[in-house]
C-alpha cells in the first residue's frame, strides 16, 4: 500500500504537468505558425532592453555558466539574461513543465542529450538552421557533435559542452615498473599488455595495472568508439562488444584489474583507487580532471598523474574517442528567439568556448587553441592539450528513442557477464534479444 | 465516520444535534483528511487513470485500454520481478515471524541484562538503511567477507556462496538482511502481547500437568492471535513494498535477479518515462497487497468470533 504511496507522490508531481499540458496545444500551435523569426518584434531592433531566461542546473557548481552570462551581457548591453537554476535531479522534469507552460523559458541546456528527440518531436525546439546559415557558422568546428542534433535537415540544438573518455595514468606506477608512459597513439591491445606489466604486489599492497569501473560504459564504449555502431544496433547481436568483454574478462582473470564483483559489492567509486595511487591506468571521462585537481589541491590525494588519448581499436585512427555532449536549444514558443539565439551563438562560439576552457571544461567547439587554454589551467598535467586532442567523438548514448531503457538493460546484462554468470556469447545474445523486445514493443 | 449511536443517545431529540456532532467530528478529521486527499487519494486515482494511458510525461496522453497490462505481463523483467517479490515476501514473512516470536519468548524471561539484549535486537530497526546496506555489502563479500570467512571453516572454497555477486544467492542475502533488520520491531510487539497473558493460565496448566510445549501450543500461541494478525499484515505489506533496502544493497542486480515490483515501477517511471506501464504495475502490486490484506481481515474476524 505504501508502495503505491511512493509512486503516487511521483504522480502527484506529474499531476502538475497535466495542468501544463492543457495549454500546450494552443500555445505551441501558435508558436509553430510564427516560429521562423517573425516573432521577435520586441527584440533588439527597437533598442530596448530585453530579458531572456536561460534554464540550467546546479549553477553554483558550474562557474562557467555564470561567467558566460556575464560576458554575454557585457557584449550585449541591450539583453539581460536571467538564469533559472534547477537542482539537477529535477531538471528534466522541471524543464518539460516550463516548456509545456509556453514561454517560461527562452534558452535552455538539455541535460540528457537523448531527450532532445522527444522535445523536437513535440515541436518545442526552435529550428536554428536559418540562424546558423545567416551567421555563417561552420558546424564542422564541433568535431562531429552538431550532427547529432540534426533531425530531417533541421538543426535543433547546438553542442555547448562535451566530455569524452581519456586515459588517466599514474606516473609513479609507470616509473616503478620501468614502463614508458603511454603515447597518444596506442591500441587497446597495448593497454592490456601495459596493464599486465604494471601489476605487482599481493593482497593489500597490490598495485593493479588498470581500473575498469563497473559501468557497462567502461567496456561497451570501446565497441562503439569507431563510430560504426551504437548501443542501439542490436540487430548485429552486439558482436562489436565482444572483443572488449573478452579483454575485460581476461584482465580480470589475470588480476591486472580488480574484479567486478569486488568493486560492485565494495561500493567503490571510480575516483578512489586512482587517487589513492593503487592503479596504473584509468579510462574515464574528462569530467574527472577537475575532481582530481581539486582533491590534489585539498591534499586528499597526492597522485602524480598524467593523461593520454584513449587507446583506439586496431585499424581506427588515433584520436577517435567516445563521449557525451550537453546541447543548448531555444524554446519554439519563445517570443524572444532572436535574443535567445544571440546568447546561444555566444555560448557555443569562440568566446564561449574560451570561457569553458578556462574552467577546465571542454566546449563543444574545440580546437588546438581551446585545448591549449585547458592545458594551461593550473594543476593540469604536462602534455594535456595534446592528449585531449580528438578527431571524432562517438556518443556513448546516441540521440534516439528508447536509449535509456536499452542502456538500463545493458547494465543488467553487463553485470551478469562480468560476474561470469553468463558467458560472453550468452550475455550478448540476451542483450540483443531484450533490446529487440524493448525497441519493438 | 460519524456513528449513528450518537443519534440514538440523543433520543432523536433533533437532527440538529446529530448534524452538529457530525460536523464537529468531521472538523476533527479534516486536517488529516486534506493531506490524505491531496497526497494519497488523488495520486492513487490519477495512477489508476494512468494505467490505461500511454504517457511519457512529455507528450500528450493517449488512452490505450488494457494494453499497458498486457505489455507488462509480456515483459520478462516484470514477470521476474513479480516472482521475486512473492518469493522474497514469503520467506521474509515466515522467517521474521518465527524469529520475532522466538526472541520475544526468550527475552520474556527475567534474565540478567535482558534490557540490553532487547535493545540490541531492536537496534537494527532504527538503524539507517543506507548504513545497514553498506555494512552488509562488506560482510557479504565473496572473497574475504566475514560471512564467507566463517563459512570457509566448514565448507570448501568452491561451495562458498557468492551472495550479492551471484544470481543464485543475491535474493537470499536480501532476505537475510531484511529479516535481521525488521525482526526486532516485531519482537517488541510480541513481547508486549506476551506480558499481557495472565500468569494464572500457565499456573493452572502446570497444575494440570501440561508440559512447556503444551503450554506454548495451547496458551501462548492462541493468546497471541491478535498480535499474529497484526504482525503478519505489517510484514506482508512491508515486504511487498520493499524498495530502499534492495536498491541500496543490489540495485536489483546482478542482472535482474533481485528486482522487486517496486523497483520495476521506479525504473519504468524514471528511467523509461513510461508512466502508463509503471502505473499498471503499481495497480498489480496494489491489488496483490489489497487481496492479501482483505483475506487476512476475513480470517481474523472469523478467529475473533470464534474466540
Amino acid at each position: 500500500m505504501k508502495k503505491a504511496t511512493s509512486l503516487l507522490l511521483a504522480l502527484a508531481m506529474t499531476g502538475t504537468l497535466l495542468a501544463g499540458c492543457g495549454s500546450t496545444a494552443s500555445s505551441s500551435a501558435a508558436a509553430d505558425s510564427t516560429a521562423s523569426g517573425a516573432t521577435s518584434e520586441e527584440a533588439a531592433a527597437t533598442g530596448e532592453q530585453v530579458t531572456i531566461k536561460l534554464a540550467n542546473w546546479d549553477t553554483s557548481t558550474q562557474p562557467a555558466v555564470t561567467q558566460l552570462v556575464e560576458a554575454f551581457e557585457a557584449a550585449n548591453p541591450d539583453i539581460k539574461v536571467e538564469i533559472i537554476d534547477v537542482p539537477s535531479a529535477d531538471y528534466t522534469t522541471k524543464l518539460s513543465v516550463m516548456l509545456n507552460g509556453g514561454s517560461d523559458v527562452d534558452a535552455f541546456y538539455i541535460k540528457d542529450a537523448d531527450t532532445m528527440v522527444g522535445l523536437a518531436q513535440k515541436g518545442q525546439l526552435a529550428d536554428l538552421t536559418s540562424y546558423i546559415e545567416a551567421d555563417g557558422i561552420d558546424l564542422a568546428d564541433f568535431n562531429g557533435l552538431a550532427e547529432n542534433f540534426n533531425v530531417d535537415g533541421k538543426q535543433y540544438a547546438m553542442p555547448a559542452r562535451t566530455d569524452y573518455y581519456i586515459m588517466y595514468y599514474n606516473k609513479d606506477v609507470f616509473d616503478a615498473a620501468g614502463v614508458a608512459y603511454p603515447s597518444n597513439d596506442w591500441t587497446w591491445a597495448d593497454f592490456e599488455e601495459i596493464a599486465g606489466q604494471l601489476t605487482s604486489g599481493e593482497g593489500a599492497n597490490k598495485t593493479y595495472g588498470a581500473y575498469l569501473h563497473t559501468w557497462q560504459a567502461c567496456v561497451e564504449c570501446w565497441g562503439v568508439q569507431d563510430g560504426q555502431h551504437t548501443i542501439m544496433d542490436y540487430q548485429t547481436g552486439y558482436d562489436f562488444f565482444k572483443p572488449y568483454y573478452e579483454m575485460a574478462l581476461r584482465m580480470q582473470d589475470a588480476g591486472s584489474i580488480q574484479d567486478y564483483g569486488t568493486l560492485k559489492t565494495g561500493n567503490i567509486h571510480y575516483s578512489g583507487p586512482f587517487s589513492q595511487g593503487t592503479v596504473g591506468m584509468l579510462p574515464m571521462g574528462t569530467y574527472y580532471m577537475s575532481t582530481l585537481m581539486q582533491s590534489i589541491a585539498n591534499g586528499e590525494s597526492s597522485v602524480n598523474w598524467g593523461i593520454a588519448t584513449l587507446p583506439h581499436p586496431e585499424g581506427v585512427e588515433a584520436g577517435w574517442t567516445v563521449g557525451s555532449t550537453t546541447p543548448i536549444a531555444i524554446n519554439a514558443a519563445s517570443d524572444k528567439q532572436d535574443a535567445a539565439w544571440k546568447l546561444v551563438s555566444f555560448i557555443t562560439g569562440e568566446e564561449g568556448a574560451q570561457i569553458y576552457a578556462a574552467n577546465a571544461q571542454i566546449p563543444g567547439r574545440s580546437n588546438d587553441e581551446i585545448l591549449s587554454t585547458i592545458g594551461a589551467v593550473e594543476g593540469m598535467p604536462e602534455g594535456a592539450a595534446e592528449a585531449l586532442a580528438v578527431k571524432n567523438i562517438a556518443l556513448d548514448r546516441p540521440v534516439a528513442d528508447k536509449v535509456s531503457e536499452v542502456n538500463q538493460m545493458l547494465g543488467e546484462e553487463h553485470g551478469l557477464i562480468m560476474l561470469g554468470e553468463l558467458s560472453v556469447d550468452e550475455g550478448l545474445a540476451e542483450m540483443a534479444e531484450r533490446a529487440a523486445e524493448i525497441v519493438e514493443e | 465516520m460519524p456513528r449513528t449511536a450518537t443519534g440514538t443517545a440523543a433520543k432523536r431529540s433533533g437532527m440538529s444535534l446529530n448534524t452538529r456532532n457530525t460536523l464537529v467530528g468531521m472538523t476533527f478529521i479534516l486536517p488529516n483528511f486534506i493531506g490524505f486527499f491531496c497526497f494519497v487519494l488523488i495520486p492513487v486515482a490519477f495512477s489508476f487513470v494512468l494505467s490505461f494511458m500511454e504517457w511519457d510525461g512529455f507528450t500528450e496522453m493517449k488512452f490505450v485500454g488494457i494494453e499497458n497490462f498486457l505489455d507488462i505481463f509480456d515483459d520478462r523483467v516484470f514477470r521476474a520481478a513479480l516472482v521475486q517479490t512473492v518469493t522474497f515476501s514469503i520467506f521474509t514473512v515466515a522467517f521474521s515471524m518465527v524469529l520475532a516470536l522466538a526472541l520475544a519468548i526468550l527475552l520474556n524471561n527475567k534474565l540478567k541484562g535482558v534490557n540490553f539484549f532487547r535493545a540490541a535486537i531492536f537496534f537494527p530497526y532504527v538503524a539507517s538503511i543506507v548504513a545497514v546496506a553498506a555494512v552488509f555489502k562488506a560482510m557479504f563479500m565473496k572473497d574475504g567477507g566475514p560471512i564467507n570467512e566463517f563459512l570457509g571453516l566448514f565448507l570448501p572454497d568452491s561451495m562458498l556462496p557468492g551472495w550479492l555477486a551471484s544470481t543464485d544467492w543475491a535474493l537470499a542475502a536480501c532476505i537475510i538482511v531484511q529479516v535481521w533488520k525488521n525482526m526486532g520491531y516485531f519482537m517488541i510487539i510480541y513481547l508486549a502481547a506476551l506480558q499481557d497473558i495472565p500468569y494464572s493460565l500457565y499456573e493452572a496448566a502446570s497444575i494440570d500437568g501440561a508440559t512447556k510445549w503444551q503450554q506454548f501450543k495451547s496458551i501462548t500461541l492462541p493468546m497471541l492471535t491478535p498480535s499474529h494478525f497484526y504482525v503478519l499484515m505489517m510484514l506482508v505489506i512491508n515486504s511487498f513494498k520493499t524498495f530502499d533496502l534492495i536498491f541500496t544493497l543490489t540495485e536489483g542486480g546482478p542482472g535482474t535477479s533481485t528486482t522487486m515490483l517496486s523497483q520495476y515501477i521506479y525504473n519504468e517511471s524514471f528511467i523509461s518515462w513510461n508512466y502508463g506501464g509503471a502505473s499498471a504495475a503499481a495497480m498489480v502490486l496494489f491489488l496483490i497487497v489489497a487481496a492479501v490484506t482483505l483475506l487476512q481481515f476475513r480470517v481474523e474476524r472469523k478467529f475473533n468470533d470464534f474466540m
